[in-house]
């Protein structure tokens, strides 16, 4: 069996004198791409920088390739870490910028050239090679910042808000040069980021980092649809959170029984599910009364008084109604989470 | 029009005149013969205390090598030592940083007679009283303080995180010195080393009670000249002494416009 590419066992980082990050674990294979998903101030860009080597951990050991790195310094460790905002050598040309990684490591200048001008191929910035950082639009220096990464060949690249800053077009852009150059040279990355859309998009599994912890780890499919936690639940914005309780293997609420897995422990717990799983059906048990339309990016949402409770529903496929309308729903129970305890919902 | 802008003119003219008169006075005094007040141009000209000052071998010549040889050594030893005092005194916070600051910012700010007398005791228990070496330390000390303070500005404002990801694209930590941090601050550092030169080049205090009156700098020989009459030869070695100066300015007035094209 091979040793992952990344491995984080047990890592703990000290926010100055808070406890931080605890007990952080993960492990990635070549190529995998994890993305951590937290609020600002969660601690995101300190777990980036603890692997980097650039934080200290209180607890914890890293290794890469099998090799333990918990005690090497940064330029040793394989791990090549890229901030939100391209941070070129502003005193090199783009094709010096690309080449530092291969000269600091003593590579004869005719394997320097052959490899920089591949990379800048890559990124298509091989008609720039000759231009400082400052004369380079937003989305050139963010191509240029990841071929260099790259002529490191790192085994990890550990990106902080890769796409945070930037507007749609150029995120798509970076995006795009992001995903070709992980397949065309394959390190292991962590992907930090706020944002619930980069995250599924990018992330082959995305970790929830909250108070501290890795409270969830989990493929995007799985994770949106069957939040571990209330917690998790309420951060990745799931709209629908119902109060009830859990017996003989169902769960009772306003909404009507939902049969549940036998293990779920039973007394107060809530229901949480996305919009999608409940939308207009001629033929559904329970009766709503649209309160408001919303028109989004991503579609229309509604807004619907269903038994007391407001909930986020889809339109179907039929005409959008309009508020005041009353009308039947269906419920996909399938696709509702049943998770022990109510909080404050 | 407003009465501001009117007067524009008026203000850039009395600037200009205030500026360029005492340079005026002083070059047409360096070639002046037999000048007594109250006649208002001197009746002949010459250029002696000019060829004093470039003749191998004159006074004032190995005064000026003298204080060059001083300025550059102090310039860059001060930029030298300046560099990491500053960057240590901007990752300090609160009060450590103050002090530091302060600290540094001491033999700038008292007196250059009581800076002199207080290095002079440290020179006498060195061996240095009387050594151009001990008057190159006794200019390095503000020139430091100086460059600290100058330095701190400088890494307060510096983003450290191109270093961190120097470090781990691969680079150790000399590496990263070497290779990034200082050619980006190349302007910096020559103007740090400017610094130094000026507070060099414009010591008397320290000069005169290190140096004992056996290290001769250009600005002791101007007074000297004072005092025994010589204008001409004053106004000379006050001229010589004024070029630096404008240089650093028009020096500063170009990194001023490189930095506005590149930004760091």
């Amino acid at each position: 069996m091979t040793a992952p590419t990344l491995e984080v066992r047990g890592v703990s980082v000290p926010f100055g004198d808070a406890p931080g990050l605890r007990d952080i674990g993960f492990a990635l294979d070549p190529g995998e791409r994890l993305v951590v998903l937290g609020a600002s101030g969660a601690g995101k860009t300190t777990l980036l920088r603890a692997i980097a080597g650039l934080a200290p951990l209180a607890a914890g050991r890293l290794t890469v390739g099998g090799h333990d790195v918990t005690a090497r310094p940064a330029e040793s460790r394989d791990a090549v870490y890229l901030h939100q905002t391209p941070l070129l050598f502003p005193h090199l040309s783009v094709f010096e910028n690309v080449a530092f990684p291969l000269r600091i490591r003593g590579y004869r200048d005719s394997e320097v050239r052959a490899s920089v001008a591949e990379l800048l191929e890559s990124v298509r910035l091989e008609g720039l090679a000759g231009r400082r950082p400052h004369t380079l639009s937003g989305g050139q220096k963010h191509r240029a910042a990841l071929a260099r990464a790259m002529a490191a060949r790192p085994a990890v690249l550990l990106l902080d808000e890769p796409l945070s800053a930037l507007d749609p077009a150029l995120r798509d852009e970076v995006r795009a040069t992001l995903l070709s150059l992980q397949a065309r040279y394959r390190p292991a990355m962590v992907i930090v980021t706020h944002d619930l859309e980069d995250a599924a998009v990018l992330g082959d599994r995305i970790g929830i980092l909250l108070g501290g912890t890795l409270a969830q780890l989990d493929q995007p499919g799985r994770l949106f649809r069957r939040p571990a936690s209330l917690a998790v639940a309420r951060f990745l914005g799931v709209p629908n959170l119902v109060a009830g309780s859990v017996s003989a293997s169902q769960f009772e609420s306003a909404l009507g029984p939902i049969p549940v897995e036998a293990e779920t422990p039973r007394g107060p717990a809530t229901a949480v599910f996305g919009s999608g799983a409940l939308h207009p059906d001629p033929c559904g048990s329970l009766r709503g009364v649209v309160r408001s339309v919303h028109h989004g990016p991503r579609g229309v949402t509604l807004r619907v008084d269903v038994a007391g409770i407001e909930l986020e529903a889809a339109p179907g496929a039929g005409a959008i109604p309009d508020p005041g309308d009353e009308f039947s729903l269906g419920l996909e129970r399938d696709r509702v989470t049943v998770l022990p305890g109510t909080g404050d919902v | 029009m407003t009465a501001g802008s009117r007067s524009r003119p008026a203000v850039l003219a009395a600037l200009a005149l205030s500026a360029l008169a005492p340079l005026a006075l002083l070059l047409v005094a360096s070639v002046g013969r037999d000048w007594f007040y109250p006649a208002p141009w001197p009746p002949s000209v010459t250029l002696e205390s000019w060829w004093d000052a470039f003749r191998g071998g004159g006074r004032m010549a190995a005064a000026l090598g003298t204080s060059l040889v001083l300025a550059v050594s102090t310039g860059l030893a001060g930029a030298v030592v300046g560099w990491p005092i500053g960057r240590a005194l901007a990752d300090l916070r609160g009060w450590p940083r103050h002090l530091g600051a302060a600290a540094a910012f001491l033999p700038v700010a008292v007196p250059p007679v009581s800076l002199a007398t207080g290095l002079h005791l440290s020179a006498l228990t060195a061996g240095v009283a009387g050594t151009a070496g001990g008057v190159f330390l006794s200019h390095l000390v503000p020139a430091a303080g100086y460059a600290a303070l100058y330095f701190l500005g400088v890494f307060t404002l510096f983003d450290r995180r191109v270093e961190d990801e120097a470090r781990t694209l691969g680079a150790g930590p000399w590496t990263v010195l070497w290779r990034v941090t200082m050619p980006m601050m190349r302007r910096q550092m020559g103007e740090a080393f400017l610094l130094g030169f000026l507070v060099s080049w414009a010591q008397v205090a320290t000069t005169l009670v290190i140096g004992g009156g056996r290290v001769r700098t250009l600005p002791l020989e101007v007074f000297a000249y004072l005092q025994a009459g010589q204008d001409r030869y004053a106004a000379t070695g006050a001229l010589l002494l004024v070029i630096p100066a404008l240089l650093m300015l028009g020096t500063v007035r170009l990194a001023v416009e490189r930095a506005e094209a590149t930004p760091l």
